[in-house]
């Protein structure tokens, strides 16, 4: 499965930590003001044609410790971002989104799409001395793939494997059982060092704590909760990286981290789309600090548990839809910067069809939907019933989701004026799974933060994909979706793809097996010293060198702010 | 009519402007449905904003009117306080009257018991048994009374202690009276005041309690509102919107502070009266 | 009571010992059932945890994480075996201080505990200290002259302190002076503890706030005790004939009240330990400080069963400790037990 799978899974979770930072959720001014065009926004370059400098220290945020530095059992943000810089993948995507060399210096794909050959650069090693090997490529894939591991996002991605095996001193080829048209994606995946891991415990390694890296970066010191001091890695095989050393210090609150910020102890964070609103008009921030703000993949929505007596009919899915005013939401909660979506892609990806329109906010028609499926009050109660069963359900969010709750709290209002009793209840990440994967759930808040450009519905809302076997939460069965997905998953033909893709699109948004809320930008702010930012849709971490390829500049990046109004393209 | 003149004649001052709160709060509680609506529209275009005319206490981060809010919450939370006393009192009176009357072995095993629970420090009790059981009152209630009774079991113990060698609890035995029944009929009546001053102590500490859970987001769910719930909000939008910290926290702790200073006035008035 | 007027300094009697010895002795034996009492509840606690038979449900459906979870659950809990066989091997593992290892990062627990216990002790400590240091005085002060202006003014301050809500306090705290004044760090240990220790008077920042929050409450409960103490003793005989071998008023109250004023205070701090630990939940949140109560709360959210068993058990285990020595130091202060009058 792709990344986009994430979503579900590892991908929600980026929403619970950045929720706990309380992304997005902080507004100040009391009239919302005119939101902007959201196409002004633009994506950012100032690496091509630009000469680094090299020394000094980036000192860079956390959202939380992480848990793990095993690259393949990461599943949080703050994981990802360090394993990023002493990691290489086997592929990266560039700023346009395509697939370009990593740790593999080529690769062919077989003409039936099952077979892959990767071809490892000679000069690969890791900080140790030893060379990168098909060994390590063969082990940390057949590891990936083995139930046993436990890898909540490199797991799905091989599941369909049929055999790897290494194809000379520096190749190796990966079989699968069926062509896949999204399949390269997979391979944007680090590599474990096989005479560390072998035949140890995959979660109990040491090396899971104290990393060996093949990438710009080596890890010298580990504070739990606290900080993360990175230095250069001398042994690193590939260009050398501006900065000399990489501090990560955990600061769970997005309050503290931009006082840091402004204080000069800290030179990135992410922010929210209220401070964001803030440092248009604050000095202080103008005068050492810039924001950078861009949409990405990310979108959100409400899963409905479509095998629940209340969310079985899709006149009642469609009708929660409407009776939650999303354009409210993008105004008032994301004060502009925010698209509401038709269906299960960002209107980013090619897969997004922009002739779909969004179902209306319309509370009459939703009335009329709910009576039709049978759902009415007929005891006067304000509380539509249907077969003595009363129309009353839960809605899950996970807890510290700051924008997930108020989200949540607005559709709990809409469908208590249509008729429906709506109780919130907000748990930790773990439980919220567990309840979502056995079905024991009406509604919950879920995002999807796709960490990479594969677009494919198949995990989210293909039928065979219902817990615990994949993603799709929503227990969602439509035979004619399946019937579309199956075939752009066959379909190599991108053009053929995205055509099959569009007609998913357009039944989704007519079946509403879930109420699909918006598509969001990442924001952040930098000290205006560090230069080298890139952004594209995958944001300003998902494409390579990034956060490697950043330098401090002794000519800050000057005003007027590439900030909310749009990134210098 | 008299018995409540008495009351409030024996009441120190502070105990009397306590109970006056005390009337109002449940006065409040009364009128409270009346706001329920405006408690819960959801306004995304009035967000935030600060104490005015229109909004004595400002808004909150979805735009609902925080006044009709702290209103709304009121009797929930006197509710749960209430309840959650009671239940507190009835498990320390079981447990804290038996080893009391029994004594010997029963005593020692039972003050066991409530030594056991005391060494726990409550908030982690709580919290467990919060965050295990579903989020409904009746849990909150629950788990606020099954991890307080240890200070009412103790007060209970120390009061029918006194009573277990007077004559007329000696006659009640002699009689044929079951345990229970002495303990129920002749027991509590005595040993009333003492524990209404706890249980008035207890509501306090039980609203201070729900208020502490559903801050901490393990208490009541939205819709149900809490003046905890509501301050839960709060820290994210500490850098602009004082308002949502101040008014349902004061509503606390006018509270808090009203059923303590009553409880106080009580225990004046009680030692008293039994000292003369 | 007159005796005790007599008693601090001058005691010499041939019995002490032996009425020591056994009050001592009587109260480790009675230790023994309630750390047994501990051991259980904390036991019990894990069958009410989900993931246990109780709700063995939720596991099947669930995610390789939480089948994990469970498996591990029932590695360390023997859940699958029978109860009498289950406690046995729980009551050995808490002897050989085997806490088991967290769900969340695989570290054992006691090592998640000893990172964060060095916190919790400095904010705790300091919190304490300064309550006592505070209290002290101030209850003396009021106990001195009851009734006066300073006591009913003081009085009425430390019972406002008392029912005002720690987490209210901390939120109005942090507003004023952290984003109103901008004087003190929202929250966090220190600014910079990257990269070369961070600056003292950073640190001390840093703990401005949440040390307020931890204190004020022990200090209004603490300060009325011993203004009671003291109020009561200063009518005492021995604090009257102080005063009539020509000591000063403030002498007398702080060199006889106050030390009997005290022992009521010694033998609540044994049970303060709790009551700060459950402060610690909530001021260790909002203040994001990395120590014992936010590692609780965090691991009640993760349902992260290993270190929720082993911070309770802790926290018991240390609290039936504490009180033990406040018993024992107060069995040594107090004449009265030292002649046997007490049990």
């Amino acid at each position: 499965m792709n990344r986009a799978g994430r979503l579900g899974l590892a991908l929600a979770l980026a929403g619970t930590l950045s929720c706990r930072a309380r992304e997005m959720a902080r507004v100040p001014a009391p009239t919302p003001p005119p939101a902007p065009p959201p196409a002004a926004l633009g994506y950012l370059d100032e690496q091509t044609g630009a000469t680094p400098v090299f020394g000094g220290t980036v000192r860079r945020r956390l959202v939380a410790d992480p848990a793990t530095l095993n690259p393949i059992l990461q599943s949080a943000v703050a994981e990802a971002q360090v394993i990023g810089l002493l990691s290489r993948n086997l592929l990266d995507y560039d700023r346009t989104l395509r697939l370009v060399p990593g740790l593999a210096e080529s690769w062919q794909v077989s003409s039936d799409g099952r077979e892959f050959l990767f071809r490892l650069r000679a000069e690969a090693v890791w900080e140790d001395g030893t060379p990168v090997t098909p060994t390590d490529a063969v082990f940390t894939i057949r590891t990936a793939a083995s139930p046993e591991a436990g890898a909540p996002i490199f797991g799905p991605l091989f599941e369909g494997l049929e055999s790897v095996q290494a194809a000379g001193p520096r190749a190796f080829k990966v079989r699968f059982r069926e062509p896949y048209a999204y399949r390269e994606m997979a391979f944007v995946m680090p590599l474990l060092p096989e005479h560390l891991y072998r035949g140890k415990n995959l979660a109990r390694a040491p090396q899971n704590r104290r990393p060996l890296s093949n990438g710009p970066y080596t890890l010298e010191s580990w504070k739990a909760q606290q900080s993360l001091v990175l230095v250069r890695n001398e042994r690193y095989w590939g260009p050398r990286p501006p900065f000399d050393r990489v501090t990560f210090q955990v600061v769970p609150e997005n309050a503290t981290a931009y006082a840091m910020l402004l204080r000069g102890e800290l030179d990135e964070t992410g922010i929210d789309a209220g401070t964001l609103a803030r440092t248009n008009t604050d000095p202080d921030f103008g005068a050492c600090c810039r924001a950078i703000e861009g949409y990405t993949l990310d979108w959100s929505y409400i899963a409905l548990n479509n095998r629940s007596p209340f969310f079985a009919d899709a006149r009642v899915r469609r009708a929660a839809t409407m009776l939650l005013d999303r354009g409210a939401i993008v105004r008032g909660l994301f004060r502009g910067r925010a698209r509401v979506i038709s269906g299960p892609f960002a209107p980013e990806s090619p897969a997004y069809d922009a002739n779909v329109p969004p179902l209306p906010h319309d509370p009459a028609s939703a009335a009329r939907l709910l009576g039709e499926a049978g759902w009415s009050d007929d005891d006067g109660d304000g509380l539509r019933s249907k077969e003595g069963r009363d129309f009353a359900i839960e809605i899950l969010v996970p807890s510290g989701n700051e924008i997930g709750r108020q989200i949540v709290e607005t559709l709990a209002a809409g469908l208590g004026a249509g008729g429906i009793r709506a109780a919130v209840r907000s748990l930790e990440w773990n439980a919220f799974l567990e309840k979502l994967d056995s079905g024991d759930y009406e509604a919950a808040a879920l995002g999807s933060s796709a960490a990479d450009a594969n677009p494919d519905p198949y995990f989210l809302w293909h039928s065979s994909q219902w817990p615990p076997a994949g993603l799709n939460n929503c227990f969602s069965k439509n035979a004619e979706v399946d019937g579309l997905i199956d075939a752009a998953r066959r379909e190599l033909d991108e053009g053929k793809r995205l055509a099959l893709l569009h007609r998913v699109h357009a039944l989704l948004n007519a079946d509403a097996p879930a109420i699909f809320v918006a598509n969001t930008t990442q924001k952040h702010a930098f000290r205006r010293t560090v230069r080298g930012l890139v952004t594209s849709p995958l944001g300003l971490f998902g494409t390579w060198p990034g956060p490697a390829g950043w330098w401090a500049s002794p000519q800050p990046a000057s005003a007027p702010t590439p900030a909310a109004g749009g990134g210098a393209s | 009519m008299s018995a409540a003149r008495r009351l409030w004649k024996s009441l120190p001052v502070s105990g009397r402007v306590g109970l006056l709160v005390v009337v109002a709060l449940w006065l409040a509680a009364a009128i409270s449905p009346f706001f329920a609506e405006r408690a819960a529209e959801i306004r995304l275009d009035e967000r935030l904003l600060p104490p005015s005319g229109a909004h004595p206490f400002g808004t909150d981060d979805l735009g609902r009117d925080l006044l009709a809010r702290v209103i709304v919450a009121t009797p929930i939370s006197l509710a749960i306080g209430v309840t959650a006393a009671l239940v507190s009192l009835f498990i320390g009176f079981l447990i804290g009257g038996s080893a009391g009357y029994f004594g010997k072995a029963a005593d020692l095993l039972l003050s066991r018991l409530i030594e056991v629970v005391l060494c726990f420090p409550v908030l982690f009790l709580l919290l467990a048994l919060a965050a295990f059981l579903p989020p409904t009152p009746v849990s909150v209630v629950l788990a606020i009374g099954l991890t307080t009774w240890p200070g009412d079991a103790r007060y209970a113990r120390a009061e029918i202690l006194k009573f277990r060698d007077l004559d007329w609890a000696r006659a009640a035995k002699v009689a044929g009276a079951t345990p229970a029944r002495i303990l129920w009929r002749h027991m509590l009546p005595n040993a009333l005041p003492p524990l209404i001053v706890s249980a008035a102590f207890g509501v306090a500490w039980s609203i201070l309690a729900e208020a502490a859970l559903s801050f901490l987001g393990v208490g009541l769910s939205p819709p149900a509102v809490s003046w905890g719930g509501i301050l839960s909000a709060a820290p994210a939008f500490i850098e602009e919107a004082w308002w949502m910290a101040l008014f349902p926290g004061l509503a606390l702790f006018a509270t808090v502070a009203s059923y303590n200073a009553l409880a106080e006035g009580l225990r004046v008035a009680t030692t008293e009266k039994g000292g003369a | 009571m007159g005796l005790a007027a007599a008693g601090v300094r001058a005691h010499t009697g041939g019995g002490r010992g032996s009425f020591l010895t056994r009050y001592v002795l009587r109260r480790l034996l009675l230790a023994v059932p309630t750390l047994l009492g501990i051991v259980v509840l904390v036991f019990l606690l894990v069958h009410l945890a989900p993931g246990s038979p109780v709700t063995a449900r939720g596991a099947e459906g669930g995610r390789r994480v939480s089948a994990r979870a469970a498996e591990e659950m029932k590695r360390l809990y023997g859940l699958d075996r029978p109860l009498p066989e289950r406690f046995g091997a729980w009551i050995s593992r808490v002897a050989r201080f085997d806490l088991g290892e967290s769900f969340v990062d695989r570290r054992p627990v006691s090592t998640r505990i000893k990172e964060a216990l060095p916190y919790t002790a400095l904010l705790n400590g300091t919190a304490l200290l300064l309550a006592l240091a505070l209290a002290i005085p101030l209850g003396v002060a009021a106990g001195g002259r009851p009734e006066g202006p300073f006591d009913r003014g003081s009085g009425a301050v430390l019972f406002a302190l008392y029912s005002l809500p720690s987490f209210w306090a901390a939120l109005l705290l942090q507003t004023l002076f952290a984003v109103k004044l901008r004087w003190l760090p929202l929250y966090g240990v220190a600014s910079d503890s990257y990269g070369g220790a961070p600056g003292l008077g950073d640190r001390l920042a840093h703990m401005v706030l949440p040390v307020t929050c931890l204190t004020y409450g022990t200090l209004a409960f603490v300060a009325r005790l011993v203004r009671s103490g003291v109020a009561e003793a200063r009518e005492a005989d021995y604090v009257l004939a102080a005063r009539s071998r020509g000591l000063s008023r403030r002498q007398a109250l702080w060199r006889h009240a106050l030390p009997n004023a005290m022992l009521p205070v010694i033998t609540l701090l044994g049970l303060l330990l709790p009551a700060l630990l459950s402060g610690s939940v909530i001021v260790e949140r909002i203040f994001a400080w990395p120590g014992l109560g936010r590692l609780y709360f965090d691991s009640i959210l993760a349902r992260d069963y290993p270190v929720i068993l082993g911070l309770s058990l802790l926290g018991a285990v240390a609290t039936l400790l504490a009180t033990l020595a406040a018993d024992i130091v107060l069995a040594l202060a107090d004449p009265r037990v030292k002649d046997g009058m007490l049990q």
